[in-house]
């Protein structure tokens, strides 16, 4: 066990008016997580800590934070690949509820406004045929576990919390490219907008934080080329 | 759902703007957008050209002896150096838009085509062709 | 204190609530319908879920195959209507998610893949990659929002249920982002709230499964059944106890000492089979709790590795290849990277046994009703009567199809008939309620609930963990009543109100000691060994049919150990018979008909 020094910003929104940053020494191992640390202060040092966290293995998307100033998973980023201060503190662009915890109703409204669901007239009993080729369009993008780490590398986001962002609009494209599903005519007017897909600069930091690996950045770019055809097709339509 | 009375306050912190310069990534990105700035010198050069070569022989030698100045070859050589840094980021992403064939072989395809036009137009305006 | 009025609650927001929800949105569109849960629904612990999801699926397989080997995977303990419903339902609900859009994985033809899983007869289980919880619960979340009934209050938590005399009429909720109380009267409420596999030391749980909604059921006055029954997952990772899937053996993994020895032959589960040609029911594919006593065995017999002081077995999969595991184990490939520093194609996985799933819960009828009228459970809460004894892997995302639409369902029938409750009643008890919250706040001179939980933990690991003794229990049945006596005294020491983590870890404490005091209480009642309760007292290590094949009824009384009574197993086609596994499986499959007889 060795010692680390952990930088933990802290915000207590019923005396503080701003956030500030608290000192802590945590002891870690090889395998000592940033969660595990998180998790060693609420039990130990400061019962007052506010952070979200379930799984402790990468699934269900509680646990993110900037580590550094980088977006990170706390369960699956770990104290070994830190030498000096680690400093963490809530995922940037969203409000701060208390400490580590944000306010995610914005991202949840995202992900609930392009329709995230098969649209289709299917009133069959049997499943519907789809081979692992067309399985393949669209899993990769199925794999989204909302942690909202891309929200905090989108710098578009952080300048207009309306554009939908990385997550949502990736979800948007899970389902356009989703074999079974009839439904892009009913996402596109979300994807066109100015804070739809054309919101995205194309800054690809999002793909980078990606704790799942989906790149959200390509999804969007995708979601732009659509967004296009969808355009000159409605030019030539009566 | 906010209760009038709650003691929620949300802190929200709005980003500067010199958002960019606060993250590697970012001044990564920032500077491939800036490639645009030499472009633009370029750009301005080529229609300064065009434009003494309709005025006679004067005007073209006098833009000759301008683009032989030590500054505008080093502004031109840093646009080349951009619009090369420029390509080489935007093969890199154009696969993951338009995803017709694995990476690799796109971004090695897309710098072929590059190298091949390129040789075309040197050799067509040299008189070689 | 602000009111809401809705029509019917769902509480909890992982697969069985949202399967529940939408149930209800379908059946009475209109109702309005309020899902609360204290994560958002895609935190949920449905998400951890790897392997897949149960249903008779091909040509040569039949709902008496499922049926047998649920039953015997019970240990005869399940309610058999109950099992005979689930086998058939269970393929319709499998389809239904298929046409909401979840990926599940296909052959080349473009049909559903099935693989294997253990303690099945064929192959069987659905499954998306080794993520097929994940899949699922983002799939109902997402079909979910097509709803407009269905109003969402996340990250509520629940802190009483609502009654008008023997009837339950709301719940009592806390809105963690602001600490105020919300009184939600409603018709109907189905509780979905899910295990409670903290209340052990070693699990592959969520920080969340701490089993509020068994609590609070049992406090008012309905039993908990089945409660000593709790399972162990065989193949843990060492110290966090992170799940690597029962599906890595139903691609071949095999199972080593460290001697890289394969030792499940020596407990039953043999003949060895080849490595790459699993068997079913046989050796690493035998049942869970098999599985989990094996390596018990190994421990004792000093066949153990050791992982940071932890003892350990290894779980092979190096003779697969690469491509193979990245594309039906990809999940797994990254748990080991990322928390053993594993590469599975290269190296064996140390694992161990860690607490995963309570068999047993709230007592429901084959409707998901409980003894209160207008309450229901459903999910890993709820004891149906599906799992008996040891739960199948894969038994368990189907169950939270099947069973969450029939609650859905039925809630929906009842709150479309039942009379509004008297609203001046209500007041009086969230007001109670309110003045009870109020006075948890204090200091503490030494104890807190971190310390508390924490010794909590560790008692029912060493007094309730995969072998029992009728000494070990009551010992821990003594510190659990000294915890709770601490627990009485125990102050929350933050009295802050937006997103207050002790005030809510102080409730699920108290949640945690009270079914954990009834899985030891109904685990000293049972004086046999039976699936995945095993006692080592002589006259106890086998199952003892005459007198225990029974369910375990407890009821919550206040300030002192629950009242036990038994409830008489559902038999209708299959007597109880041995279980068996590998050859013996196959010798008794030969002799056509079953006959009556216990285990050795």
């Amino acid at each position: 066990m060795i010692d680390y020094q952990l930088l933990i910003q802290r915000y207590d929104p019923e005396h503080d008016n701003e956030p500030r940053l608290q000192r802590f020494t945590v002891p870690g191992d090889h395998t000592t997580s940033v969660l595990d640390a998180l998790l060693y202060v609420q039990q130990k040092l400061e019962v007052t800590l506010g952070l979200r966290w379930s799984c402790r293995m990468a699934i269900c998307g509680s646990c993110g934070v900037m580590v550094n100033g980088i977006p990170k998973l706390g369960c699956k980023t770990f104290l070994r690949d830190y030498h000096s201060d680690i400093t963490i503190e809530p995922l940037a662009h969203f409000a701060v509820e208390k400490d580590l915890i944000v306010d995610m109703t914005q991202f949840l409204a995202h992900l609930s406004a392009i329709k995230p669901y098969l649209i289709n007239d299917y009133s069959g009993t049997t499943v519907h045929k789809q081979t692992p080729a067309q399985l393949a369009k669209y899993q990769q993008f199925s794999n989204c576990i909302n942690c909202g780490l891309c929200y905090s590398a989108c710098p578009q986001f952080g300048l207009n919390p309306e554009f939908l962002g990385p997550a949502a609009i990736t979800l948007a494209q899970r389902y356009n490219l989703d074999s079974r599903d009839n439904g892009k005519a009913a996402r596109m007017p979300q994807l066109n907008g100015k804070n739809g897909a054309w919101g995205c600069t194309f800054v690809g930091f999002c793909s980078d934080v990606c704790p799942k690996q989906l790149d959200p950045a390509a999804a969007v770019n995708q979601a732009k080329v659509e967004s296009a055809k969808d355009f000159i097709i409605s030019m030539f339509k009566p | 759902m906010n209760i009038p009375d709650s003691a929620r306050k949300p802190y929200q912190n709005e980003l500067s703007r010199w958002w960019w310069l606060k993250q590697r990534y970012y001044r990564l990105y920032m500077l491939r957008e800036a490639t645009v700035l030499p472009l633009l010198f370029f750009i301005g050069c080529l229609l300064y050209g065009l434009y003494c070569l309709t005025q006679g022989a004067a005007h073209w030698q006098s833009f000759q002896l301008f683009m032989q100045q030590g500054w505008v070859i080093a502004l031109n050589l840093l646009a080349f150096a951009a619009s090369l840094f420029h390509a080489k980021t935007f093969f890199a992403l154009f696969p993951r838009v338009m995803p017709l064939a694995p990476a690799a072989l796109m971004i090695s395809g897309q710098w072929l085509a590059t190298l091949l036009v390129a040789t075309g137009v040197l050799l067509l305006f040299g008189g070689w062709l | 204190m602000q009111i809401l009025q809705t029509d019917i609650i769902v509480v909890g927001g992982g697969g069985a609530g949202l399967r529940a929800a939408i149930a209800a949105a379908e059946a009475a569109p209109q109702l309005s319908i309020t899902l609360l849960s204290k994560v958002y629904p895609m935190r949920s612990h449905t998400v951890a879920a790897e392997g897949g999801a149960a249903a008779v699926t091909l040509s040569s397989d039949s709902a008496a195959a499922h049926f047998h080997d649920t039953v015997s995977g019970g240990d005869w303990l399940a309610d058999q209507p109950v099992v005979e419903f689930f086998v058939k339902q269970a393929y319709r609900e499998l389809v239904q998610l298929e046409h909401w859009g979840c990926p599940w994985s296909r052959q080349q033809d473009g049909n559903v893949a099935v693989r294997r899983f253990g303690g099945m007869k064929t192959e069987r289980t659905w499954f998306a990659a080794d993520k097929t919880g994940f899949h699922i619960l983002h799939t109902l979340f997402q079909t979910s929002l097509k709803y407009p009934a269905i109003k969402r209050l996340d990250e509520y938590f629940m802190l009483d249920l609502l009654r008008a005399g023997e009837q339950v009429v709301g719940v009592l909720a806390l809105a963690l982002n602001s600490g105020e109380l919300v009184q939600i009267q409603a018709k109907s409420v189905i509780l979905a709230t899910g295990g409670a596999g903290r209340v052990f030391h070693y699990h592959t749980n969520g920080g969340i499964v701490t089993g509020d909604g068994m609590a609070l059921a049992y406090r008012h006055g309905v039993a908990l059944r089945d409660m000593e029954f709790v399972q162990y997952h065989p193949t843990g990772l060492p110290g966090s106890g992170i799940l690597i899937t029962e599906a890595c053996r139903g691609e071949g993994a095999v199972l080593l000492n460290k001697h890289g020895k394969r030792y499940l032959q020596d407990y039953g589960l043999g003949p060895e089979t080849a490595l790459g040609q699993p068997q079913n029911k046989q050796m690493e594919l035998g049942p869970r709790d098999k599985l989990s006593q094996a390596f018990w065995h190994e421990q004792q017999a000093g066949r153990c590795g050791d992982y940071n002081g932890h003892a350990v077995v290894y779980l092979d999969l190096r003779h697969l290849s690469r491509a193979h595991l990245q594309q039906r184990l990809p999940f797994i490939c990254e748990l080991a990277k990322a928390y053993v520093n594993i590469d599975p194609a290269l190296a064996a996985i140390p694992i161990r046994p860690a607490v995963h799933y309570t068999m047993g819960g709230i007592a429901t009828d084959i409707n998901c009703q409980t003894t209160l009228p207008g309450l229901y459970a459903v999910g890993e809460c709820a004891s149906v009567g599906l799992h008996g004894a040891n739960r199948l892997g894969s038994n368990s995302l189907s169950e939270l199809l099947v069973f969450g639409r029939v609650a859905g369902e039925q809630a929906a029938h009842y709150a479309s008939q039942c009379p509004a409750a008297d609203s001046k009643a209500l007041s009086v008890q969230s007001e109670m309620s309110q003045r009870w919250l109020n006075r948890r706040f204090g200091t503490n001179t030494t104890d807190s609930v971190a310390q508390l939980r924490q010794d909590m933990t560790l008692t029912m690991e060493q007094g309730c963990g995969i072998y029992r003794t009728g000494e070990g229990l009551a010992h821990c049945q003594q510190q659990l009543q000294a915890l709770q006596q601490r627990y009485q005294q125990l102050k929350v020491t933050d009295r802050s109100k937006v997103f207050n983590s002790e005030l809510m870890q102080y409730l699920e404490l108290g949640f945690g000691l009270d079914v954990a005091l009834a899985i030891c209480s109904a685990a000293m009642a049972r004086t046999e060994s039976r699936g995945a309760h095993q006692r080592l007292d002589s006259g106890m290590t086998v199952r003892n049919d005459a007198g225990f094949l029974c369910h375990s009824q407890l009821y919550y009384k206040a300030n002192s150990l629950p009242h036990l009574s038994w409830q008489a197993v559902q038999i209708s086609s299959l007597p109880p018979a041995q279980r068996s596994y590998g050859a013996d499986n196959a010798a008794a499959e030969n002799s056509a008909d079953s006959t009556k007889g216990t285990q050795p």
